[in-house]
């Protein structure tokens, strides 16, 4: 069995690692850009999920931790000289420090978690409407400071010129690492603890779950790797203003969780890749045409309207998100294997529980 | 064999008409259409469609058309630079013209930089851009430095005040840096700064700055006013009904119909503001004059400000130097760009310098008197 697991683990990674390689000699800068773009709202759209979706902590304020990620790692990478130039006024550590990418994106959602626990210890006593109200005043909070404080973000101006790291290396890497962290805590008797906290916490506690403790962790957690899909996405489009980190942004993420399925991983993941690429498909139709002979003309913000429609429509006919609940994944591909040889052996050990 | 030939044959015959015919030159536009910034960002996309209906209408550029690529930026910094990387990787286009905010430029301007694509910003106005981007970024209208030097200028000589009251946006890059190069030129002129005040893009009560005004003595005889279009309106509005009839002065952002909806024509009274272009239908130039013509016959309405006029004048320009480079080599079109000197457009004449990618050009001023806005002056600085 052991075995076997690591096989399968094995043949993902080799088979990712393959598909990579690929996709970088063939597909042109645009398909990888959009690539990288799908790969951080994939990373931004399952951390949200963690807190969301399956600890029942309405969170807006998930562009303030990737914000928080976005200026720390940046800071810390930013060229000594250009630094002089753009920052004259940085403390001198500050001034002196040149990280590779690594250590930058690790400091960078190290910073949005520790953030995260500031926020979270006297917010997270409130629920519903209150926390998710809290949560973004919190991302208004860090909009103001960013734009406060000219020493380090050079406010409503922005950092521009920010050296371009991030590729799909990087970005599978975090990507992967997301999936694998929050696939095997929500599999865990902690991810059960959650899901216990978010459908009563009342019976959680009185099960002996820390309710406070679960949710301060759950919340630290998901901002850690919105903090790192900060310092990627501060590192791809390589500008950072405050006005990015807007209520927009954080919008898009939480449609993202919503119609993917809060409390589905999986459903999070399809979900980012659709509201990134769709919007992409659009641009042609936008652009108006010449097709047989008829003049279509140019629609810009076509894609938002079908956008606005297709969410309407989800929440019509797919109030719990596309996945619901639900998972798809190694295992369920093996329970639809199974079913077809009509073996069942999970239903049969279900029934004879 | 003969298989061969004739799937040979039948390919040329595919192939060849193509061949034969001018294939058309793609020239990418970037603009914000929707989203925050498509009340300027869309009349610049406007002016650009026009230039190149004009331009094909002509019979093109080197013999052949030119295919005008629109992509809409959202005024979204991911959007704005996946569609920069689109035009470059997917239409292939030879240079790119469009956006009018500086943010946008900056995340937009590394990307054609990289793939050595000709960008020239329509409306941009931060003079530092083609330094910070490379050589391949261009700027069709001044920076900001041109137009608070002629702002200082004209109220030093032709308002004759001496003593200026500053309130600046602290939102926003352009505002702060407007203010910075006004107070550079205004004291060096011998003008003195009673008050420098300030506020924060999105305030929409300005009775404590107002106060502040009220209790200097002697009472400044200019009010500069460093704005963006969305508060312009309100602080006019407030100045005039606390009774202060001072001068107003301000730059391109009060280029904008708020600043006379908004106060209402009798409030809108003795505001002076420096911008690319006077396009409206009285104007003085007969050049502006076929622009709204042309515009009005296009679309069914005058050009909404100034920023239709700078797409215009940024295609026009990316086509010329096309002309002169005799090319579609973009390193070519950059030299040719790079080397215009005297382009003679609707918002200016357009020259680079020693160098420089931020063009000399004139700038315009316009008075508002009750309600009616008036050409006042266009100053070369």
């Amino acid at each position: 069995m052991r075995a076997a697991v690591l096989l399968r683990t094995g043949g993902t990674a080799a088979a990712a690692v393959l598909l990579l390689l690929l996709a970088e000699r063939t597909l042109n800068e645009y398909h990888l850009r959009l690539l990288n773009v799908v790969g951080i709202n994939v990373i931004l759209a399952t951390s949200l999920n963690l807190t969301n979706g399956f600890t029942g902590i309405f969170s807006l304020g998930h562009a303030g931790f990737m914000a928080v990620g976005a200026y720390a790692g940046t800071l810390l990478t930013f060229p000594v000289a250009r630094k002089a130039m753009l920052l004259p006024d940085l403390p001198r550590w500050l001034a002196q420090v040149e990280w590779p990418f690594l250590p930058a994106l690790l400091a960078g959602g190290a910073l949005a978690a520790l953030a995260a626990v500031a926020v979270g210890w006297p917010v997270l006593r409130l629920r519903g409407h209150y926390l998710a109200v809290a949560t973004l005043g919190f991302m208004v909070i860090v909009q103001v400071l960013a734009t406060n404080l000219d020493r380090y973000t050079r406010g409503a101006l922005g950092i521009n010129g920010i050296p371009p790291y991030t590729t799909l290396w990087w970005v599978a890497a975090c990507v992967a690492a997301t999936l694998v962290v929050l696939g095997h805590l929500l599999d865990s008797g902690v991810g059960r603890a959650l899901r216990a906290v978010r459908d009563d916490d009342l019976v959680a506690q009185a099960l002996g779950i820390p309710v406070a403790r679960y949710r301060l962790g759950a919340l630290t957690l998901g901002a850690g790797f919105a903090g790192v899909a900060g310092v990627l996405w501060a590192h791809l489009i390589t500008v950072i203003s405050p006005g990015a980190f807007s209520f927009l942004l954080t919008f898009q993420i939480v449609v993202m969780v919503v119609v993917g399925g809060m409390g589905s991983l999986s459903g999070s993941v399809v979900a980012a890749v659709l509201l990134t690429l769709v919007p992409e498909g659009l641009r042609r139709l936008e652009q108006g045409a010449v097709v047989a002979g008829l003049t279509i003309p140019p629609l810009f913000g076509l894609s938002q309207i079908v956008l606005a429609c297709a969410l309407v429509l989800v929440m019509i006919y797919r109030p719990a998100g596309l996945l619901g609940q639900a998972e798809v994944g190694w295992r369920h591909l093996r329970h639809l294997r199974d079913l077809r040889q009509r073996r069942l052996p999970a239903r049969e050990a279900e029934e004879r529980g | 064999m003969r298989t061969v030939v004739l799937v040979l044959a039948l390919l040329a015959l595919l192939v060849g008409p193509t061949w034969g015919a001018a294939q058309p030159i793609p020239i990418g536009a970037l603009y914000g259409i929707t989203g925050g910034m498509s009340s300027i960002d869309a009349p610049g996309a406007n002016g650009m469609r026009l230039a190149a209906k004009e331009i094909n209408a002509r019979g093109g550029v080197l013999g052949r058309p030119i295919r005008l690529v629109v992509e809409d930026g959202k005024t979204d910094q991911t959007a704005t630079t996946t569609a920069m990387s689109r035009l470059i990787n997917v239409h292939r286009v030879v240079a790119v013209g469009g956006l009018n905010d500086t943010t946008f430029v900056l995340a937009a301007g590394p990307i054609a930089q990289k793939a050595r694509v000709p960008f020239v910003t329509a409306g941009a106005t931060a003079p530092q851009i083609p330094e910070q981007v490379g050589d391949y970024m261009f700027m069709a209208p001044f920076g900001d430095d041109a137009q608070a030097y002629v702002g200082a200028d004209y109220a030093y000589r032709t308002l004759n005040a001496r003593r200026a009251w500053i309130l600046t946006d602290q939102a926003y890059d352009f505002t702060k840096t407007l203010t910075r190069f006004f107070k550079e030129r205004w004291t060096k002129n011998g003008g003195t700064v009673a008050l420098e005040d300030q506020y924060r893009g999105g305030d929409t009560d300005f009775s404590a700055q107002i106060t502040r005004l009220r209790a200097q003595r002697p009472a400044p005889d200019l009010l500069f006013v460093s704005a963006v279009p969305n508060e312009a309106g309100l602080i006019i509005k407030q100045i005039r009904q606390a009774g202060i009839r001072t001068p107003i002065v301000s730059g391109d952002g009060f280029d904008t119909p708020l600043i006379v909806s908004v106060p209402g024509p009798e409030l809108a009274d003795n505001v002076h503001f420096t911008t690319h272009a006077y396009v409206q239908p009285d104007s003085p130039k007969p050049e502006v004059q076929a622009f709204i013509k042309a515009y009005r016959a296009a679309y069914n309405r005058n050009p909404e400000n100034a920023f239709a006029a700078l797409g215009y004048d940024t295609l026009y320009l990316i086509v010329d130097a096309i002309r002169r480079a005799g090319s579609t080599d973009r390193a070519k079109i950059r030299d040719a760009l790079a080397a215009t000197r005297g382009f003679k457009g609707v918002t200016g004449t357009i020259t680079y310098e020693g160098g420089r990618r931020v063009p000399k050009k004139s700038v315009t001023v316009i008075k508002v008197t009750r309600g009616k806005l008036a050409f006042a002056a266009e100053i070369t600085p």
